[in-house]
């Protein structure tokens, strides 16, 4: 039904070619200091490399409309993944309940320096234990 | 030809051999079958286990710490080794290739492959079980589940071992409904089973890789104290939450879409009525697969996440009620002014409609941000999940099995003794569960061994109908085998509930090895009850 697609040679060294300086991209751009877009220009890069293996190296270009299709859709099912918890973990505290909006999650995790320490079976190891069980009793 | 007639893929060919090698996807289905039952069985003993325990307060039967691993146990046995395998699985491999004219599912060694790799992952769970249990509930939420001394890495390593079986089944089924449909069973032909395993099979395959990821992330923070779920580590344990129910709220519909499709065949059928509203309950099934990946915050509205999406998940898990009530009001009006037949697989059918829709409408409550943080983690929740996955999926799976069973097996079970199982799980489900509503409302915490005493009225009741439940199941089970013994043989060429559908009007009961004698000629599309009669035939 389908016929295969026969690539040229010179089409797959071409993307080989442009995969090398891709890679060449990555280890360069690693040395400039971006400030937050680091991890978008990372990415970003590792995304059209991917792609182009997916495509030109996979067939993907020249194959079945649906194995598009289904490609797309799980880059999509990904992104739903990535979104919808951002809208967490950015908006963590947002009621104006917590004033410590930025960085939610080290901000809470300092929590955890305040409690008593305790050895692996959770039995307190210095005189911090009696001010905590009193709290306990508050509540 | 006589000899031939009498060839079929349970006698032909033999040998122990024949069976552990083989690539008949009927033979693979009643293994599959065979296990899931099994399972179902171990599942249904814990959560007996259970109720005695709570039939009053105090520790009476087991210790708290006995009482943490059953539940677990009972939870991950249930959902992962039995409703997640067994329907697809089962119901899906024998009939699937019947119902589109193929000979066998597009990859037969890959189906083979995924019973082993199921099995593979199932003694992973075995041997959780043999050495102490695990007690983190089949959630594993962190941060306990990096910390707990039970077993938690050899069950998470199985059941990741056991989401590749799914998987592959997924990929399996999906090509089989794009390739090996026979000429003329265009998608509207397709009887809706077919519609509910292929939206079941794309979820499988989207959500499954990401409870693998789930996995891998537990063991690299237990093993190399990679923070990722740990908030000394600088990690997020909300986090983990979101990657389980990334997959395990889609996983929710993996568990329903086959139940859907089951009641989809069994209504036209019994009504012999044209089904109604095809089209909208096969794009139905598509649109609960998608909103499914959408809604997956709605099991964490206590878990500490942000406001907004919150607001963001309560609101879009509203929309899961449409397409299901689309479905509800279809099979109502499919049975409306149609020639009802209360036969066992109708009765459960019936059962289906009543249990599902209380689980479905509790749900509703249970997506409202307000009312869930009252409800939260109480029997409420319990009472709704058992609504939805045994009122809902098992219930439609034993319809299924009775359905089909004459079909599969070449046998009848007894009829009489069918209905009253299939009445005496109704109440006895009822009994269980409507009483942990109450419970629930009034503030009864799940996952707790014992209680106080203003409770043991309705959780003494609940532990009454739990043994008439688990009885009737049996009994249910027991009478289905027991036509294997009763030897009441169907005719080969019978169509005892009269359908319409390829493995009904084309092939023998038991089906033979090729499925088809001769490649079947589509004459009529899967309810056409309003166009062509087809007799019921049954040679008794």
């Amino acid at each position: 039904m389908s016929e295969h697609h026969i690539t040229p040679l010179k089409t797959y060294l071409i993307i080989a070619s442009l995969l090398l300086f891709l890679s060449g991209v990555t280890v360069w751009v690693s040395y400039v200091d971006l400030g937050p877009l680091n991890i978008v220009v990372a990415m970003l890069v590792a995304t059209v490399k991917a792609s182009l293996v997916a495509f030109f190296f996979m067939h993907l270009l020249w194959d079945d409309k649906k194995n598009l299709t289904l490609f797309l859709m799980s880059l999509m099912f990904f992104g739903i993944f990535v979104t919808i918890t951002l809208l967490d973990t950015e908006f963590r505290g947002d009621l104006g309940l917590n004033p410590e909006v930025k960085n939610p999650i080290n901000n809470r995790a300092a929590f955890y320096d305040t409690l008593p320490l305790t050895d692996t079976h959770g039995h307190p190891v210095d005189g911090h234990s009696d001010d905590h069980d009193k709290d306990k009793d508050h509540h | 030809m006589s000899e031939n007639k009498k060839q079929n893929y349970l006698n032909h060919p033999k040998g122990l051999m024949s069976w552990i090698l083989t690539l008949d996807h009927k033979r693979i289905g009643l293994m599959y079958l065979v296990s899931g039952i099994l399972f179902f069985f171990l599942g249904g003993l814990l959560a007996l286990v259970m109720r005695f325990e709570l039939a009053a307060p105090g520790n009476d039967v087991i210790s708290n710490e006995v009482y943490n691993n059953a539940y677990t146990l009972h939870g991950a046995i249930m959902i992962f080794l039995f409703i997640i395998p067994a329907i697809p699985g089962a119901l899906g491999n024998i009939l699937l290739p019947l119902m589109v004219g193929a000979k066998d599912v597009a990859f037969p060694r890959l189906n083979l492959a995924s019973f082993y790799i199921y099995s593979f992952g199932a003694l992973f769970a075995m041997y959780t079980i043999i050495n102490g249990g695990v007690d983190t509930g089949w959630t594993f939420y962190t941060p306990y589940s990096t910390q707990s001394s039970s077993n938690v890495v050899p069950m998470t390593l199985g059941i990741f071992i056991i989401g590749f079986s799914s998987i592959l089944t997924g990929l399996n089924f999906i090509a089989t409904i794009h390739k090996m449909r026979i000429p003329g069973l265009t998608w509207y032909k397709l009887p809706l089973f077919v519609w509910a395993l292929y939206g079941t099979s794309l979820v499988q395959i989207t959500a499954t890789p990401v409870l693998a990821i789930t996995m891998v992330l537990l063991m690299l923070e237990r093993f190399l104290g990679i923070g990722i779920f740990d908030p000394a580590l600088g990690g997020d344990p909300v986090l983990y939450q979101h990657f389980f129910w990334f997959y395990s709220h889609p996983a929710v519909y993996i568990m329903i879409l086959p139940a859907f499709g089951i009641i989809s065949e069994i209504i036209p059928v019994h009504s012999r009525k044209k089904i109604w509203g095809y089209k909208f309950i096969a794009y139905s099934t598509l649109s609960i697969a998608f909103i499914g990946f959408l809604v997956w915050g709605h099991h964490m509205f206590t878990s500490g996440q942000s406001v907004f999406s919150q607001i963001v998940f309560s609101f879009i898990t509203y929309f899961v009620g449409i397409p299901t009530g689309v479905k509800i009001f279809s099979w109502i009006l499919t049975m409306y002014k149609g020639q009802v037949s209360f036969t066992p697989p109708m009765m459960y059918a019936l059962a289906f409609l009543f249990l599902f829709t209380i689980g479905g409408l509790t749900g509703i409550f249970l997506g409202a941000v307000a009312l869930d943080i009252h409800l939260h983690d109480t029997y409420f929740v319990v009472a709704h999940f058992h609504y939805v996955m045994q009122g809902g999926t098992i219930v439609a799976f034993l319809g299924g099995l009775h359905h089909w069973w004459p079909k599969s097996f070449g046998v009848m079970y007894n009829q009489t003794v069918a209905n009253i199982a299939a009445l005496g799980v109704f109440i006895g489900f009822n009994g269980t569960f409507f009483p942990q509503f109450l419970l629930g409302l009034r503030g009864m915490p799940r996952r707790y061994a014992t209680y106080d005493e203003q409770f043991v009225e309705l959780h003494s009741y609940s532990t009454f109908w739990s043994g008439i439940l688990g009885l009737s199941i049996f009994l249910a089970i027991m009478n289905l085998f027991w036509s294997f013994i009763r030897k009441n043989k169907v005719d080969p060429g019978s169509n005892p509930w009269g359908g319409m559908s390829l493995e009904w009007t084309h092939t023998s009961s038991p089906p033979h090895p090729h499925n088809f004698e001769e490649e079947p000629v589509l004459q009529h599309g899967p309810y056409d009850y309003d166009k062509v009669i087809v007799e019921k035939t049954y040679n008794k």
